[in-house]
């Protein structure tokens, strides 16, 4: 039961500071998220366009970005930038965890796209409607539907990514873990409590999730009624 | 209202059409016929650009089509494209369908293309459907709003791609009744279909293609009790 009792002192003791590092988590996050779809749709774009340069563009990019590890990425971008431009481990942070994450939406982005039939695009081309025009209102809205199950895995995927930048001292849920389980001595009731914040900020993101993609079901008739 | 001339058209190296001769005047309905592969569709679909042909001129409502320099959004809004398989959108309801190319190309407002959506899908006899979405319509229903669809861009000719096709034979009629009243109501034409006896009754022309050229053209009359060529009668002896 000794077990038990040091998680209920460690909850009791630092249960404050690891809520407060939740918040650092969920906002590192969030920001690096919103970063990785405008790069995720730029670069699917570039992936579907009929310009060689540009397919070339995104294979290198998202080459380099799964092809080498995510730690290395955040230490590249924090000491390698900050010889340029004075970055704070957040902004850093965030942006090693969008651009790595971006190449991966942009993946899914891609095969949303190119799952769609391509009778609705000749279908809006033989309405007259421009190629920019059928791709936003005709292709991407049955994509992007398509695409919620991937992109809420790639999220979850990303929220654990992001304990990596406890490394560059952002004070996040992982960073507290480690200067709790350095000052207690108890390693294997701290981490177990850490992974508890994960498990229910992914679990409720999961619940949200499921929401969104019953909401975007659209094909239920608006009236009930089936013919 | 379309001259086509001296059309070629290749996938790789199959040359699919060869040297395609083919005027078709207003109001005129012509029916395409010929085996899978003589190259019917693929000359339904250079018609609007969604095959563009690496020869030949096309010339519609009097304006020829250059692709260097014509911009092909608008010679698409002349013409009115029926799929085999609907192709209506399926994120969309029914009156959504009709109404987006008007709104968002045409620039009409949301009134009116609204209530020109109505009009046109109670001529298609769907109008208590506006607020569907295409997966609750029956095959020859959806065929029906794709119609009404291509309609409501007041396209100056209509074309069909096997429109009849994917449907289960009691839903065949209900197209070809609207596809009939739209011929009547002088709408230009011009249709691939294996519909016989809608061929016989509707079409002023028919025309056979075999290995991508034209073989035999002629009034329905013509080419269904006198066949001239030889491939023109084994082909009616296989489907009729």
């Amino acid at each position: 039961m000794i077990f038990l009792e040091n998680i209920i002192s460690i909850f009791s003791e630092h249960g404050i500071a690891f809520l407060k590092a939740s918040w650092m988590t969920i906002a590192i996050t969030a920001i690096s998220l919103l970063f990785a779809m405008v790069i995720g749709l730029i670069f699917a774009g570039f992936k579907i366009s009929t310009s060689k340069i540009l397919n070339w563009i995104a294979d290198i990019y998202i080459g380099i970005i799964r092809g080498t590890p995510l730690i290395v990425q955040i230490m590249f971008l924090y000491y390698g930038l900050a010889n340029i431009v004075n970055l704070d481990s957040f902004t850093a942070g965030a942006l090693a965890l969008g651009v790595h994450t971006g190449a991966y939406i942009a993946e899914i982005f891609r095969g949303a796209v190119q799952s769609i039939d391509r009778g609705q695009m000749e279908a809006a081309r033989s309405l007259g409607m421009p190629y920019s025009l059928a791709m936003r209102r005709i292709i991407f809205p049955q994509a992007f539907k398509r695409a919620i199950p991937s992109l809420a895995n790639q999220f979850i995927i990303g929220l654990k990514d992001s304990s990596l930048v406890a490394y560059i001292a952002v004070t996040d849920l992982y960073n507290t873990a480690l200067s709790v389980q350095g000052e207690n001595y108890m390693p294997f009731e701290t981490y177990f409590v850490v992974g508890v914040y994960y498990l229910i900020i992914v679990l409720i993101f999961t619940w949200v999730a499921n929401r969104i993609e019953k909401k975007m079901d659209v094909s239920k008739p608006k009236e009930g009624i089936i013919v | 209202m379309i001259k086509i001339s001296n059309l070629s058209k290749s996938f790789g190296k199959l040359e699919v059409l060869k040297n395609i001769n083919l005027s078709v005047d207003e109001k005129e309905v012509v029916v395409l016929i010929g085996a899978s592969g003589s190259g019917k569709s693929t000359l339904l679909r250079c018609l609007n650009f969604l095959e563009v042909a690496e020869r030949g001129d096309i010339i519609i409502d009097s304006e020829k089509t250059d692709l260097a320099k014509t911009n092909l959004n608008k010679v698409r809004e002349k013409v009115g494209m029926v799929f085999q398989h609907f192709n209506l959108f399926p994120h969309k309801t029914v009156i959504e369908n009709i109404t987006e190319a008007p709104i968002f190309v045409r620039k009409e407002t949301k009134e009116a293309a609204s209530s020109k959506a109505m009009a046109l899908l109670k001529k298609v006899g769907l109008e208590d459907k506006a607020n569907y979405y295409p997966e609750q319509l029956s095959g020859g229903q959806k065929q029906r709003v794709a119609i009404a669809r291509a309609l409501a861009m007041e396209p100056k000719v209509m074309l069909f791609d096997e429109p009849t096709s994917a449907l289960d034979p009691e839903l065949v009629g209900e197209v070809l009744q609207v596809m009939k009243d739209l011929a009547r109501d002088g709408m230009t034409m011009v249709i691939v279909t294996h519909e016989m006896g809608f061929a016989k009754e509707v079409a002023d022309r028919v025309i056979m293609l075999a290995d991508g050229n034209i073989i035999e053209e002629g009034h329905p009359n013509d080419i269904f009790v006198n066949p001239i060529h030889e491939r023109t009668k084994r082909f009616l002896n296989q489907i009729l």
